[in-house]
């Protein structure tokens, strides 16, 4: 499966960094899946959940808001 | 100095000088824990510049409170100090730096409004008779994000309101670990050359971690959703936050750095003054023996 590198940081931590296989994200415009190769996006995020999915399962996390942001195959999610 | 005076000398000397260097050891450990830190907020900030690059373009800065020019209201300053002394010249440069700002700038004291972390600062604005706005003290080295949001939370709100129309920053900078500078910087209104100037300073120009210098990389053209009045609007807070959280960071390494040195020059000179004083006493006691035994002889000379 081809991968895309996920990072999820607030500032005092990094809570997420490595490869995914998708990500799911609660967008202020509604609920939205990245893929590997998204194109470029920035968007702002709501409270809710953030579904990892890696190689060995998937991890959730829950934020109280976020921006998001993708490029060349990186996505980086500010809290 | 009778002997017994100049062995009391000695022994307190030496018992002070195992106080320094534990404090030598002590901050040694706290400034590597605290550049540490300051390193883990490094991709966070880079990243939140690259968004602020790619949405700034078609923006209006004036359409948001944190980004607009002002020309009325007070000017804050948040003040970053250590609660303990021991430190060298680290208070005092910052405190100094403070003042020639001011003057400078030609503020009244009714135009400032202080936010004071760590003792020393508050101390100062009080003893000057500024308005201070919120003190805070025992800040740990490992403050957490709730905790520390409390402050810049504050301190957006402040410039949101209008009632400051620009906040600066007083700190220390972290060079090296011989190397501190205190600067005052403007946080907000936040600008691309602020937020530029904060990534560049957040890696160190040498040591460590300065091969991790690097640049941000081309912007690609993105899509924003769902506009980049809302993006920002999300946006420029957490980079206050990590631009004031950055700065506290940095100023806690300088002061471990600096007490670090301080400690270490203390205990160098206390080895200097323990060598000292062991010669005199050693002198001392020479010639009292010398005049011990002269008496001696010379009452056996007596005696004949």
């Amino acid at each position: 499966m081809s991968t895309f590198h996920l990072i999820i940081a607030s500032v005092g931590e990094t809570r997420f960094e490595g490869p995914a296989i998708s990500a799911t994200f609660p967008g202020s415009a509604g609920e939205f899946t990245v893929l590997a190769h998204h194109e470029p996006f920035v968007t702002t995020l709501k409270k809710g959940v953030i579904t990892v999915r890696r190689d060995d399962g998937t991890k959730k996390y829950s934020i109280e808001n976020g921006v998001l942001e993708c490029s060349n195959n990186r996505t980086v999610v500010l809290l | 100095m009778s002997l017994k005076n100049i062995k009391t000398k000695i022994q307190s000397v030496r018992k002070t000088s195992t106080v320094t260097r534990a404090m030598e050891a002590v901050s040694a450990v706290k400034m590597r824990k605290s550049q540490e830190r300051a390193l883990t907020a490094r991709p966070y900030a880079r990243a939140a510049l690259r968004m602020l690059g790619s949405v700034m373009g078609s923006f209006n800065a004036e359409n948001h409170p944190l980004t607009r020019e002002r020309k009325e209201g007070k000017v804050a300053i948040l003040l970053i100090t250590s609660d303990k002394g021991l430190a060298g010249s680290l208070n005092s440069s910052v405190l100094r730096k403070t003042e020639q700002f001011i003057v400078e700038e030609n503020l009244l004291p009714e135009e400032l409004l202080f936010i004071c972390l760590g003792r020393r600062g508050h101390e100062f604005a009080l003893r000057n008779g500024f308005e201070v706005m919120r003190h805070h003290v025992n800040i740990s080295d490992g403050i957490d994000e709730d905790q520390f949001s409390l402050i810049t939370d504050e301190v957006v709100r402040l410039q949101e309101s209008g009632k400051t129309r620009e906040v600066r920053i007083a700190y220390t900078d972290f060079r090296s670990t011989f190397e501190q500078e205190a600067a005052v910087h403007k946080i907000l209104p936040i600008s691309l050359k602020i937020m530029e100037h904060i990534i560049a300073s957040i890696t160190p120009e040498r040591g460590k971690y300065s091969e991790e210098r690097q640049g941000n990389g081309a912007v690609a053209a993105y899509t924003i959703e769902p506009d980049a009045d809302e993006v920002l609007a999300a946006l420029i807070p957490k980079l206050t936050n990590v631009a004031v959280f950055h700065k506290l960071l940095e100023s806690k390494a300088s002061e471990h750095s600096a007490r670090m040195v301080a400690m270490k020059n203390a205990t160098d000179k206390a080895r200097d003054m323990v060598k000292e004083l062991t010669r005199t006493f050693n002198r001392v006691r020479q010639a009292a023996i010398t005049r011990e035994v002269s008496e001696i002889t010379s009452g056996i000379e007596s005696m004949r």
